[in-house]
C-alpha cells in the first residue's frame, strides 16, 4: 500500500518502521517535508497527491498547527473561541484532503510533561494547557467522526508505551524528531492493525487450548474440581481475567473455539460445572476435543466455521504444539505465549489482530448467531431432504436499498466476504456510497431471519444498467447463510427488478480469487446460462424462481417502480440521501 | 564514573541494533569494529546518524549519569563516524574529557 505522511515534524522514522514492521500490509510511504501541513492538506494540485495514496497519516503537534495553543504554552491567555476556530480550520483542511485518499489517519495531539509544569494552573479554564489539550482532542475526535474516511488514532497510548523517554529532546534538537523510536514503533503497529481492519483482514476467531491455557492444571488428571481457576491464587485470578478478556472479544464479534487434546466429556463437564469459568459453552463457536493431531482438528474446525485459516489466532501454552501448528499451517497466526499465567491477560490484550474500524450490531451478536447456527445444523440432520429442512426454517429475506442506516454493515460485508463474492471488490464506505449514487447503479442489502433467530444483514447485491443489459457487479453473501436458497432469492430480486424496468438480460461476470470458488459453484448450478468461461446470463423474459420456503420482503418504496428509461434520467438516479 | 572500552562497544552495538530495525536488511550495520558507519559501504544516512548518535548519548547518560553531546565534535574527530572502532575511540575520548575513564 502507498502511504503519505504529513507532519509538522520529521516523521521519517515512522516511515521506516511502517516499511520494516513484519506484519501485513506491506507499506511504501513517502513523507512531505515537515512544516508543510496546511499547504499539503489544502492544495489539491500538489504533486504529492498525483499518485493518489491509499492512506494518509496527518500527525501534528498541537503547538505546531495551532498558533493559539503555542501561545498557551508561553503562558499567554487564549480565548476558547480562538482555539476552537484554529482546530476547526485544521479539521476543514483534513476534510478537504480526505477526498484524495481512501483513509486518513489523524493521531490525537500529545504534549510532553515538561509543558505541563504549571501545577494547579494546568487544568484551569483560562490558561490550563492540559485542560485545553483534552478539549481540542475531543473536538478533533468528534469532528473526524463526520468525515467518512477519517480515523482518529490515540497517540497517548504510544507515548505511554514509549516510557519516560517517549518525548526525546535529543532527537528533537538533532533532527526535529519529537519522539523516541518506541513511540514510532507503537504507531506503526497500530497503523498497520487499522489498515488490516479497514481491508477486512482482521482476525475473526481465536482457537484456544484448554489445559494450562484456559485453566491451570490437567483436567483429565485432577477433574474440574482440581483446576487452577479463580480463588485466592495469583495464577487462578489471572486466568479468570484472561477468560474475561476473551469474553470481551466475543462482544467485538470475535469467535472463540477450542482445540484440545482431552476427553470431550471431561472437558465439557469442566466448562459446565467449574464455578469460576467466565466462558460458558455458548461462548464457543465450535470445538474439537479429542486425541487427534491439532493441525487436523484445526483444519476441520475452521472449515466447519466457514472461515479461512488466515482468519485464525491460535493460543496454546505448549511451545511444541505452537511450533507444530506454525509449521503445518503458516497462514495461522500463532503468537508466542508467556509461561507465566499472570501474564496471560496482558499477552492477549497486546495482540493487535482484531482492530476494526467500526462495530455493527451484527458483530456484537455474531457469537450468538453462530451458536444458533449450530442448533440449525443439528436440526438439518433430523430432516431427510433439503426442501423439507428449508420448509421447517421459515426463512424471511428482507430487502432494503443501500441507505445511511445499513451502509456501515454493507461496506463491512463487501470488504470482509471472501467465499460467496462474485467480484471481490473492496471499497471504503465513502467510495461505495459514491458508486451507489451513480447513474444506473443500484445496491440492495439482504437481511435473513428464520425460526432460530436473526442472522442480520448478510447479503448484498449491486447492479449497473447499461442500455438493455444489467450487470450484477457485486453478489456477496455471508457464509453464515450460504446454501439456504438465499442466493437464489437474491438473484430473484435482481431479475424481478430488471424485468420491472425493461432490461433484456442480466449477466454476472465471475472474477476468480483464491477463495471465491463457492460463488462459481453456485453460478454453475444457478440456472443462469453460461455465456463464456466466467460470464453467466439470464434472459429476463423469464422470471427467476423464488424457492417456496423463502418469504421475500421488500422494505421501503420504489424498489420496483422505475423503468429502464427512467433509471438513466439523472433526476431519478437513486441517491442514498434521497432514500433516507 | 568508570567505563571500559568494551562497555562502550556494547553501548554502540545496542544502539546499532535499534538503528538496524529501521534499515533494509542489505543496509544493516554489522556489529564489528571494522564496520563502516557512514560513507563508503556504510549504511547510515543523515537521519540514521541522528538516530544513532541520540541513542548512544541516551545510553551513556543512563549508564554513566553523564549528559554527553556528541555532535559538537572537534575537527580532529571528523572521521569519528567512519567505522564502529573509530566511533568507540571517539566516545572513549569524549567521556574521558568529562571524567577520567578507566581502561
Amino acid at each position: 500500500m502507498k502511504g503519505l505522511l504529513i507532519s509538522d515534524f520529521n516523521i521519517e522514522n515512522l516511515s521506516s518502521y511502517l516499511k520494516k514492521e513484519p506484519n501485513a500490509p506491506a507499506i511504501e510511504s513517502v513523507s512531505v517535508c515537515y512544516g508543510q501541513v496546511s499547504q499539503t492538506l489544502l492544495d489539491d494540485a500538489a504533486p504529492i497527491w498525483s499518485e493518489r495514496p491509499d492512506f494518509v497519516v496527518a500527525w501534528t503537534r498541537p503547538e505546531g498547527v495551532l498558533e493559539a495553543f503555542r501561545r498557551m504554552l508561553d503562558c499567554c491567555s487564549v480565548s476558547e473561541n480562538d482555539l476552537n476556530e484554529q482546530v476547526d480550520a485544521f479539521i476543514a483542511a483534513l476534510h478537504r484532503a480526505s477526498r484524495r485518499t481512501a483513509a486518513i489517519f489523524v493521531p490525537t495531539w500529545v504534549i510532553s510533561a515538561f509543558h505541563q509544569t504549571h501545577g494547579l494552573l494546568d487544568l484551569s479554564s483560562s490558561m490550563g494547557v492540559a485542560r485545553a489539550l483534552m478539549r481540542i482532542n475531543m473536538r478533533l475526535i468528534e469532528s473526524l467522526e463526520n468525515i467518512p474516511t477519517a480515523h482518529a488514532l490515540w497517540a497517548e497510548k504510544w507515548v505511554q508505551l514509549g516510557g519516560p523517554t517517549a518525548f526525546n529532546e535529543r532527537l528533537w534538537y538533532l533532527g526535529k524528531i519529537p519522539f523516541s523510536n518506541e513511540v514510532f514503533k507503537a504507531a506503526a503497529r497500530d497503523l498497520k492493525a487499522a489498515l488490516r481492519g479497514l481491508n477486512g483482514q482482521a482476525k475473526k476467531v481465536v482457537i484456544l487450548d484448554l489445559d494450562e491455557t484456559l485453566w491451570g492444571g490437567i483436567v483429565g488428571e485432577t477433574g474440574w474440581q482440581g483446576l487452577i481457576l479463580g480463588g485466592h491464587d495469583p495464577a487462578g485470578e489471572a486466568l479468570v481475567d484472561f477468560q474475561r478478556e476473551l469474553k470481551a472479544l466475543t462482544r467485538r464479534g470475535i469467535l472463540l473455539a477450542i482445540v484440545s487434546k482431552n476427553e470431550e466429556a471431561v472437558a465439557m463437564e469442566a466448562i459446565a460445572k467449574h464455578p469460576e469459568m467466565v466462558l460458558k459453552l455458548d461462548d464457543f463457536a465450535g470445538w474439537r476435543i479429542n486425541w487427534k493431531d491439532k493441525v487436523e482438528n484445526m483444519i476441520d474446525l475452521v472449515a466447519e466455521l466457514n472461515l479461512g485459516l488466515d482468519s485464525v489466532v491460535f493460543i496454546d501454552d505448549n511451545p511444541v504444539e505452537r511450533a507444530r501448528v506454525r509449521e503445518a499451517l503458516p497462514q495461522l497466526c500463532v503468537p508466542d505465549w508467556p509461561s507465566d499465567k499472570r501474564l496471560y491477560p496482558e499477552a492477549l490484550l497486546s495482540l493487535d489482530y482484531f482492530d476494526r474500524p467500526s462495530l455493527t450490531e451484527e458483530d456484537r451478536r455474531r457469537v450468538r448467531m453462530v451458536a444458533v447456527d449450530r442448533v440449525r445444523k443439528q436440526s438439518k440432520m433430523s430432516v431427510s431432504d433439503l426442501d423439507g429442512w428449508l420448509a421447517t426454517l421459515k426463512t424471511t429475506v428482507t430487502v432494503e436499498e443501500l441507505n445511511q442506516g445499513n451502509l456501515l454493515r454493507a461496506a463491512q460485508l463487501l470488504n470482509k466476504t471472501n467465499q460467496m463474492n462474485l467480484s471481490t471488490r473492496r471499497m471504503c464506505e465513502a467510495d461505495f456510497q459514491d458508486w451507489a449514487r451513480q447513474r444506473g447503479h443500484r445496491v440492495w442489502t439482504f437481511r435473513v431471519s428464520d425460526k432460530f433467530g436473526d442472522s442480520g444483514l448478510t447479503g448484498l447485491l449491486s447492479i449497473e444498467v447499461d442500455g438493455s443489459q444489467a450487470r450484477i457487479t457485486d453478489f456477496v453473501l455471508s457464509c453464515r447463510v450460504m446454501g439456504r436458497k438465499i442466493e437464489e432469492a437474491m438473484l430473484h430480486m435482481a431479475i424481478r427488478w430488471a424485468r420491472s424496468v425493461g432490461v433484456r438480460d442480466v449477466f454476472a461476470k465471475y472474477n476468480q480469487t483464491a477463495k471465491n470458488k463457492p460463488c462459481y459453484e453456485f453460478l454453475q448450478k444457478s440456472g443462469l446460462t453460461r455465456r463464456s468461461e466466467d460470464v453467466f446470463v439470464w434472459d429476463v423474459a423469464q422470471a427467476y424462481p423464488l424457492h417456496a420456503a423463502i418469504c421475500l420482503v421488500c422494505e421501503g418504496s420504489g424498489v420496483f417502480e422505475k423503468t429502464s428509461a427512467e433509471i438513466n434520467r439523472p433526476e431519478l438516479i437513486p441517491t442514498v440521501d434521497r432514500l433516507l | 564514573m568508570k567505563a571500559k572500552k568494551e562497555e562502550l562497544l556494547d553501548i554502540i552495538y545496542q544502539s546499532l541494533d535499534e538503528v538496524n530495525e529501521q534499515l533494509p536488511n542489505e543496509a544493516r550495520i554489522q556489529k564489528s569494529p571494522d564496520a563502516a558507519l557512514v560513507g563508503g559501504d556504510g549504511g547510515l544516512d543523515s537521519l540514521g546518524v541522528v538516530n544513532f548518535v541520540a541513542l548512544v548519548e541516551e545510553k551513556c547518560a543512563r549508564k554513566y549519569g553523564i549528559a554527553l553531546s556528541l555532535t559538537d565534535t572537534p575537527s580532529e574527530d571528523d572521521d569519528a563516524l567512519e567505522d564502529v572502532g573509530k566511533f568507540a575511540d571517539f566516545l572513549f575520548r569524549r567521556l574521558n574529557e568529562i571524567s577520567p575513564v578507566e581502561l
